[in-house]
This record gives structure tokens, C-alpha cells and sequence, in this order.
């Protein structure tokens, strides 16, 4: 089933990516234009598509519910993280989203707290003031 | 002759100051990622490239620290394999088999020791190899004409989805889906913007290294997410530290023959590092289980995949140096920072940039003494590294993971990126895709359009250029018949299950 889905993604995007590579026109330059290698690409995209849908191979067992919660909360925590990395600042975001990601991994919360504390101020040393890779140091609210 | 001076040339880029503390510390990092459940050579490496870019390092110097890493990784994964029960990295699941055995029966020190002596034994000859047969090759390959480049590019996914073991349709996509992935930006050769959905973001297309790090790194967190409570292993007593000699020479000559089989399947760009340790374990298994020792603690039985891996990793940089064509998922990784980087792997490496070609191959040289030398000893610190907890290890692959994606671009939209690839290539490895053509297809994508546009210029337009050297006649027969093979043999193999899956109904 998983295979039969993804097939019809990549037959729909296959499709639309040889569609609107059509549009791409080019008066200079080259013969074969930025159009062609797309639209030679969608084809042979779209046939391998079509077997995925035809001839599927058995599911792999997908995770539990609690389990994908667990997986779609962690991806929430990245994307908030990605989110706020500048705005808070890399010692409290990062404190912050060890925290959340050590309890999602089933520690308990003063193992996250310390973990979430001692990586960010750890990294942001290593990083910022040893290697030279300048990191965002403060809340933008308080600078 | 010419060998020998250009070594000796390699010899002295590798032995200054820089060079040789960054393969020492990439041995060690190296051997801690290998040895580290969770976290293998692929991530390991695709994690530090970012960071390895902001600090501007030079590029043989990073070359250096990553193959560094990457042989470091392939000492390192024997350790949890044998203490554990549980394999650091995909190809140290052969190393259970007898390893693990090994250590129960209070013989860990050894077990340790031997395989520490055959992955030395692998990555000698593996580099020896490397050393002989990489000049060669890149020496028949300066005849190249862009219709050709091109010809070796199909080539080189019909291999990698021939050769690679899985389902080849699945891996001609996900091929097909990463030079898709690659059009995505402005138009090398119009400026036209391609796929960018009006978004400045997208006009330099999708970075191979932010899409790289998502793609292993945070897929691979994911995946952890699943098996949580599953993986969970009781280490062995060490016992003493240090062996003495006498105990490591019982699969001396199990650690050549494995480091042959596997350096010959670490050459054939598909197979891969995994494959070759299985091949080892397999044929010394028939060579010499007389007595039905095998899987039991026979330290040949170990010795055979340890080294055969090793030789495998090894024989896995040539393809990629000389032609540009990954034979693993880590060389895949280290051909995605070498485009970043501006160098062209291949033929013309060799005749462009000899100083680090050959300050690589030197510098793989120091890099197996320097394991050898450390692995004894210090394995008893490495062991204990094995009791980290996840909790702790996987928040910590994640933040390095942001932290050098963001130390490049200083982008919340590459952050974003990387998060993208990583749900995309965790569905992917739910679904049985390979991501090494996916990968491929996204470093080669760009080249593979630049050189088809540029035959076609010389020809004016008439696409019979692409096939009319010999050169590339030869590439596309082969193509075919790799591809041909493949396929037939996917289909024998379906047909088969679905007879026997049938007769169990019945």
C-alpha cells in the first residue's frame, strides 16, 4: 500500500514536472534549451512510477500509533526549533529543544534538564568562541 | 616508478603539522561514530561536512579528515558488534556472528584484538589497492568527451541500481527523482529559473549537503523513534585490556582472504561495504568450517568480515575518485562535499589535482597504523563509550546536524530543507529505497544536463553525437546489459517468491 501511494505522488509530481518544464523557452544559448533534459527526465519518471502502483512490494510494518506520535511530535520540535533558533537564541532554544527531544526519547525530566543545559552551553562554547562559527547568542527581544 | 614518487609527494602533503593532526583526530572521531549504536559512518561523515565547511578548511585537509572518519568508522563498528551483540553500523552485522560468541566464552579482549589486527589487515590492502589501481584507471579515462561524460553518468545509476542488491526499479527512481531534484534552480545555461515556485530561496536550487545531512542524519533519528526499546544490549566483561600477541594470530589468513573478496566487491560501485563483509563471512565459512565452528566464537569466522568489510570501504574510494561514481552510501557523501567543494571527481582528478589524490591515498596509509596503534589499547575507552544512552546521543546528532547547516548558510530555510529531506528519506528507507541513487542524482544532475547541452552544441542539435564515440558506445552496451541482467533477475526472483508463496497457500 505504502508503495501504491508514493507511486501515484511521484506519477502526479513526474507529470507535472515534465508539463511545466514545457513553458520553460529560451531564445539563446544552447540547441537543446533548459526545457528538454526536464521533460526527458519526467517520462522514464513516470513509467518507474507506474510499476511502483502495478506491482508493489509488501508493506514494511509501519509504526505504532503511539510510536508515530511520538515521530511527528519530534519533527514539530525540529521545525519550531529551525523556527526560533534566531529569535531565542542558540543556549535557549537549544536548551529547550534537547529538553523536549530527551523526553520524547523517555528520559526522565532532570536527566533532559541537565542534557538539554550542559549540550547547548557546551556546543555554543565549542562552536561559537573555539572553532570561530559565530552562533546567535541572545533572545532578539532582549539585544 | 612514477607511483612511488608521486606517493612519496603524498607523503610529504600528509605529514604537515595540519594535515596529520586532523587524521589522527579523524581516526579517533572516526572509531567513537563506528563504534556508537545509532550512528554510522554515513552520518558521521554527513554531519561534519557542513561544519567542516564554515571552518574553510582546505580541501585536501578535509578530504583527509573525512576518508580519516570513514576508516575510522569501519574499526569502530566491530566493537559494538562484539560486546553488544548489536552492530554499529550495517556492515558490522557479520561481526555478531562469531564475534559476539567470542566475547560470551570471557575471550573479549582477543576477539577485540583480532578483528582490530584484521581491519588493519583489509584497509592495508584495500589501500595498497587504491594506490595501484586508481592512476591506471584514471589514466584510460582522459579520452572523454562530454557525449561520454554523459554516457558514464547513465552508466553509473544502471550500475548502482544493477549491482545494488535491491529492488532495481525502486532504485532507477529514486535515481530519476534526485535529477529531478537537481533541476530545481536557475538554469546553468540560460539563467532561467527552473522549479523555484517564484521563491529567491530556491535559485540556487537544493544543496546537496543540507539535503544530505536530512536525508541520513534526521531520517535516521526517526527510525531510532520506532525500534526505541528494542535495541537495547548488555555488554560483555572486557576482561583484560591488552591481549597479548600470541592471541591475535588466529585469523591471519582468514583476514587475507576476506580483505580479497571484499576489496574486489568495494570496487564494483552498488555492492558496497556490507556486501563485502558478507561475502567474506560466506566463503571463509565454506572454506574452513570443517569442524562446524562457525558461529560459534571461530575467530576466523570474525577476522574474515572485519577485514573483509575494512577492504570493501576501502575499495569503494576508487570508483569514486577515478569516475565519480559512489559505490556507498559514505562515498556517496563524500563525492556530494567534493562537487561542493568545485572538484570534479574522476579521470581528470588525477592530472588536475595530483597533490590531493595523492595526499589522500598518504594519509589513508597513516591512518591505518594510527588505528591499528590506538584500537589496542584504547578500546577499552571506546567500550565504554557504548553505554551512552540515547537520549543523550540522539538530541546530540540532531543539534550538530542544525548547527553546521546553519553554520554555511545562516538560513532558517536550509533548516527547513534538511527537515523536508529527513521525513523524505526516512519514507524512503521505510519503503525499501535506496538513497545512494537519489543522492548520485542530485550531485550528478547539473554535470550530466551540462555535458548532454554541450555535445549537442557541438553537433548542432543532432543527438546522434551521443552515441557515435566509441567510448561511449561501449558504456551504453554496457549500461544495457547491466541493466538487462538486473532486471531479469528481479523478475526471476519476484516470480519465485510468488510460486512459493503460493504453494504455502495451498
Amino acid at each position: 500500500m505504502g508503495d501504491r501511494i508514493l507511486g501515484l505522488i511521484i506519477f502526479g509530481l513526474a507529470i507535472w514536472y515534465g508539463w511545466t518544464a514545457g513553458s520553460y523557452e529560451a531564445s539563446f544559448g544552447d540547441p537543446l534549451g533548459p526545457a528538454a533534459f526536464p521533460q526527458m527526465l519526467s517520462v522514464p519518471a513516470a513509467l518507474l512510477s507506474l510499476f511502483l502502483i502495478v506491482r508493489p512490494d509488501p508493506d514494511p510494518s509501519w509504526p505504532e500509533h503511539r510510536r508515530l506520535l511520538s515521530q511527528a511530535a519530534t519533527i514539530a520540535v525540529l521545525v519550531a526549533y529551525a523556527f526560533f533558533l534566531e529569535d531565542l537564541g542558540f543556549v535557549l532554544a537549544t536548551t529547550v529543544a534537547v529538553i523536549a527531544l530527551s523526553r520524547l526519547l523517555g528520559a526522565g525530566w532532570l536527566k533532559s534538564a541537565t542534557s538539554g543545559v550542559l549540550m547547548a552551553v557546551g556546543l555554543f562554547v565549542l562552536f561559537d568562541t573555539l572553532l570561530g562559527l559565530p552562533l546567535p547568542l541572545q533572545p532578539s527581544f532582549m539585544g | 616508478m612514477e607511483i612511488l614518487s608521486s606517493l612519496a609527494d603524498g607523503f610529504a602533503i600528509a605529514a604537515t603539522p595540519t594535515n596529520l593532526l586532523f587524521a589522527v583526530f579523524g581516526c579517533f572521531l572516526g572509531t567513537i561514530i563506528g563504534a556508537l549504536p545509532g550512528i554510522g559512518p554515513v552520518n558521521g561523515v554527513a554531519i561534519l561536512i557542513p561544519i567542516a565547511f564554515a571552518l574553510k578548511l582546505d580541501p585536501t585537509t578535509i578530504l583527509i579528515l573525512l576518508s580519516c572518519i570513514y576508516y575510522g568508522c569501519t574499526y569502530g563498528g566491530r566493537i559494538a558488534s562484539i560486546m553488544l551483540n548489536i552492530p554499529g553500523d550495517a556492515s558490522s552485522i557479520m561481526a555478531t556472528l562469531d564475534g559476539h560468541p567470542m566475547a560470551k566464552a570471557g575471550k573479549a579482549s582477543e576477539a577485540l584484538a583480532i578483528s582490530a589486527v584484521a581491519s588493519f589487515i583489509g584497509s592495508s590492502v584495500a589501500t595498497l589497492g587504491l594506490t595501484l589501481f586508481a592512476p591506471f584507471l584514471a589514466k584510460a579515462a582522459i579520452y572523454f568527451g562530454p557525449s561520454d561524460y554523459f554516457a558514464l553518468y547513465v552508466l553509473a545509476f544502471a550500475m548502482i541500481s544493477g549491482l545494488g542488491g535491491a529492488n532495481p526499479w525502486k532504485m532507477l527512481l529514486a535515481g530519476f527523482i534526485g535529477l529531478m531534484l537537481s533541476s530545481v534552480g536557475l538554469d546553468p545555461g540560460t539563467g532561467m529559473a527552473r522549479y523555484t515556485g517564484g521563491s529567491f530561496n530556491l535559485y540556487d536550487g537544493f544543496d546537496p549537503i543540507v539535503a544530505i545531512v536530512g536525508l541520513f542524519a534526521i531520517s535516521e533519528v526517526l527510525l531510532y523513534l520506532e525500534t526505541a526499546t528494542h535495541a537495547s544490549g548488555s555488554l560483555v566483561p572486557m576482561g583484560k585490556a591488552i591481549p597479548r600477541f600470541r592471541e591475535m594470530l588466529p585469523g591471519l589468513g582468514a583476514s587475507f582472504r576476506g580483505s580479497l573478496v571484499g576489496f574486489v566487491s568495494g570496487i564494483l560501485p552498488g555492492a558496497g561495504a556490507s556486501q563485502g563483509a558478507y561475502m567474506a563471512y560466506v566463503i571463509e565459512r565454506r572454506f574452513s568450517n570443517k569442524n562446524n565452528t562457525f558461529g560459534k566464537g571461530d575467530p576466523r569466522g570474525l577476522a574474515a568480515p572485519e577485514a573483509g568489510d575494512n577492504a570493501a570501504a576501502g575499495g569503494a574510494l576508487i570508483p569514486m575518485l577515478t569516475l565519480g561514481i559512489p559505490g556507498s552510501g559514505t562515498t556517496a557523501v563524500m563525492l556530494a562535499m567534493l562537487v561542493s567543494l568545485n572538484i570534479q571527481p574522476g579521470p581528470l582528478l588525477f592530472e588536475r589535482q595530483p597533490q590531493m589524490v595523492w595526499g589522500l591515498i598518504a594519509s589513508l596509509y597513516i591512518a591505518n597504523i594510527v588505528l591499528l596503534v590506538m584500537n589496542i589499547p584504547l578500546v577499552g575507552l571506546f567500550t565504554r563509550m557504548l553505554t551512552m544512552p540515547q537520549w543523550i546521543l540522539m538530541p546530540f546528532i540532531i543539534i550538530v546536524s542544525f548547527l553546521g547547516v546553519y553554520s554555511i548558510s545562516h538560513s532558517t530555510f536550509d533548516l527547513m530543507v534538511m527537515i523536508g529531506f529527513g521525513v523524505l528519506g526516512y519514507i524512503f528507507r521505510k519503503l525499501d529505497i535506496s538513497l545512494i541513487p537519489l543522492v548520485l542524482g542530485m550531485l550528478l544532475g547539473a554535470d550530466m544536463e551540462n555535458n548532454l547541452r554541450r555535445a549537442l552544441s557541438i553537433s548542432n542539435g543532432d543527438f546522434a553525437i551521443l552515441v557515435q564515440s566509441p567510448i561511449a558506445a561501449t558504456l551504453y552496451s554496457l549500461t544495457a546489459l547491466i541493466l538487462l541482467g538486473a532486471f531479469a533477475l528481479a523478475l526471476l526472483k519476484s516470480r519465485r517468491e510468488r510460486l512459493d508463496t503460493t504453494e504455502v497457500e495451498d
